[in-house]
């Protein structure tokens, strides 16, 4: 009835609300398929996982002198797919950008499950999980500390501190929507609702506090998600470890997580756009400016390679240029040179050529991307430590075991199952803030 | 003794609010008696409906508080098992800026939560013998507190301003 309507904003605020809102009640076949096949992925990944936790680390192909393999890369990984929601929502809010509101909490969401995910690794990796709480700041039966100059404590609090802020800044604008599904809805919905909102009444004193909040978070979470990503970067470049010990790993992580985030949020969009039948609001314009972001994080993801490269190899340090070797023209040539095709090449053509730049080809480059940025951090953390500045400890190779492909699989399949759980019990798109852009057939 | 009474008004428009509040205001009613509701934020100009709020030195302080807390905490550990640092201090800022700094921002975000939650009147104990309207979409309402007295006035001033309902509420 409303196809012919371009301009989402002249549809009834009726029809939005009910729009917006459908999605929550009832199972589809889609649905369903969309959330048992990850189920079943997920299974098996706690299968691999039990297997580790039973026979140990040995299950893995974590073996002298490479410590760290693809737990680690998913850690960076994960944690990079979180920057597409805070970071990203947090810079759309601060600059008051029109297009961002049927975007933020879809990217909101991401942050909060990818963080859950990524924070899993450090303790997958720590091989036996139970004594995680370790890591605690209280003195042991020997009076010890934790280390508060060891950069895994750094991640700790970082990552601690990002979870909670990102939650808060989550959980504030769903309140309105959940405040308004609590009044028309199944009785333990409504419950769930009505103790969630707070008894929000939307009041002028509300709405202002909310708005005051936003914009206070907006800023702070901004500071916080940037020390995030230099942190897990700082990881690296702490170790004086051949092409690690960087100056500008730091803002080249950021620079990543930024560019995987938003391949990310990419996908996201358009598979709710597709699931949930939310044409109208998701519209071509939000891909077209999103597309637009990712192609110049495209360009600055390549700039930040290319300097660290470039200043290894007028550097000539002999144990420096033997991991460049590796990555460049050795045993790692292949991910290498994939990485920089699906990350540059492959965004440059589909999104930067006008007339090729659509949702299909926005979605095709984003997975390209995330595989590239996958690549990406496997390049950085394997070849370092398989050249180390010790050569007689040089002396194997690493793959990862079924067990690590498994895990790896299963965090995947849990990033859909979250988002699809969330997508059933709240609104994907704020409603009270949703004011589509007028410009929709720009493209 | 004079009671108190409510009146709920409903407005479609944004500008005709802004006049009632001012003219409420010029009959003498102050800004803590008129609450607006709404099922989206309602932006006015400047001195229409301000409401002041302490949320940002809320934050700061939070800020400060948490950051200074993690870092006396941090010294304290330190010192309290000094490890052999080969000459390097026991306690260094640089080897622990980090935790600082992270635990300085978790303090602006929990003090902003907690302020937020307390200044829009969530948490507080709320007057819970006002009516709470029920807001039609695209409808803006503004609910009243007068004494019985200044009941007739107030419904002029609303009505004038052009108010498309005005109903009277006795507390509940």
């Amino acid at each position: 009835m409303y196809r012919h309507i371009k301009q989402p904003e002249l549809l009834p605020y009726g029809k939005i609300r009910e729009d917006l809102f459908r999605p929550l009640s009832g199972l589809t076949r889609k649905y369903l398929f969309a959330i048992i096949a990850p189920i079943l992925v997920i299974l098996i990944g706690g299968y691999a996982w039990a297997t580790q936790l039973r026979y140990g680390m040995g299950v893995t192909g974590l073996q002298r002198p490479v410590f760290w393999g693809f737990y680690i890369v998913d850690f960076v990984f994960w944690i990079g797919i979180s920057h597409a929601g805070t970071l990203i929502s947090a810079i759309l809010r601060l600059t008051d950008a029109g297009w961002r509101k049927p975007i933020t909490r879809a990217a909101e969401a991401i942050t909060v499950f990818a963080l859950m995910i990524g924070g899993m690794f450090p303790i997958i990796h720590l091989g036996r999980a139970w004594y995680f709480y370790w890591l605690m700041p209280y003195p042991n039966s020997r009076l010890l500390w934790p280390n508060f100059r060891s950069p895994l404590l750094w991640d700790l609090t970082a990552i601690c501190a990002y979870v909670t802020g990102s939650v808060i800044f989550l959980y504030l604008p769903l309140i309105p929507d959940m405040a308004q599904l609590a009044e028309h809805n199944t009785p333990w919905r409504a419950k769930l609702y009505h103790v969630l909102s707070l008894g929000w009444t939307g009041s002028d004193t509300e709405w202002h506090a909310l708005e005051r909040a936003m914009k206070l978070m907006a800023g702070i979470i901004l500071a916080v998600a940037i020390s995030v990503h230099t942190i897990v970067a700082w990881d690296f470049a702490m170790a004086i470890a051949p092409m690690w010990h960087s100056t500008i790993f730091g803002p080249y992580f950021v620079v990543g997580a930024i560019f995987s985030g938003l391949a990310g949020l990419m996908i996201v969009m358009a598979a709710i756009r597709k699931l949930m039948g939310l044409e109208l609001y998701l519209t071509r314009h939000h891909f077209n400016n999103l597309a637009k972001l990712l192609l110049l994080m495209s360009i600055l993801w390549l700039y930040f390679t290319m300097a660290e490269h470039l200043t290894v190899w007028y550097g000539n340090d002999p144990s420096e240029m033997v991991v460049f070797g590796a990555r460049t023209r050795a045993r790692f040539s292949t991910l290498f040179w994939l990485m920089v095709f699906v990350n540059f090449v492959v965004p440059f053509v589909l999104l930067g050529i006008r007339r090729l730049r659509n949702i299909t080809t926005g979605v095709i480059a984003s997975v390209g991307i995330l595989f590239g940025m996958f690549l990406e951090r496997y390049i950085i953390v394997v070849p370092t430590l398989s050249n180390p500045r010790l050569p007689a400890a040089s002396s194997t190779s690493y793959a990862p075991s079924w067990v690590e492909i498994a895990i790896t699989a299963a965090t995947f399949a849990g990033m859909i199952v979250l988002y699809l759980i969330f997508s059933k019990l709240f609104p994907i798109i704020a409603v009270w803030e949703f004011k589509p852009h007028p410009h929709e057939d720009e493209i | 003794m004079a009671s108190t009474m409510y009146l709920l008004s409903e407005f479609r428009d944004k500008e005709a609010v802004a006049g009632a509040i001012h003219s409420l205001r010029a009959s003498g009613v102050g800004d803590s008696d008129i609450d607006l509701f709404s099922e989206e934020p309602v932006e006015f100009k400047r001195g229409v409906l301000d409401r002041p709020s302490q949320m940002s030195l809320a934050a700061v302080l939070g800020a400060i508080v948490l950051g200074g807390a993690a870092t006396a905490f941090v010294r304290f550990a330190q010192y309290n098992y000094a490890v052999n640092t080969g000459g390097m201090p026991t306690f260094s800022f640089w080897g622990t800026g980090v935790i600082t700094y992270e635990m300085t921002m978790l303090g602006a975000v929990l003090a902003t939560f907690v302020f937020f939650l307390w200044e829009s009147g969530l948490i507080r104990k709320r007057d819970k013998t006002a009516p709470v309207p029920v807001v039609p979409p695209e409808c803006i309402c503004l609910r009243v507190r007068c004494v019985s007295g200044d009941v007739v006035k107030a419904t002029a001033i609303l009505q004038e301003s052009g108010a498309i309902s005005v109903e009277k509420k006795a507390p509940l």
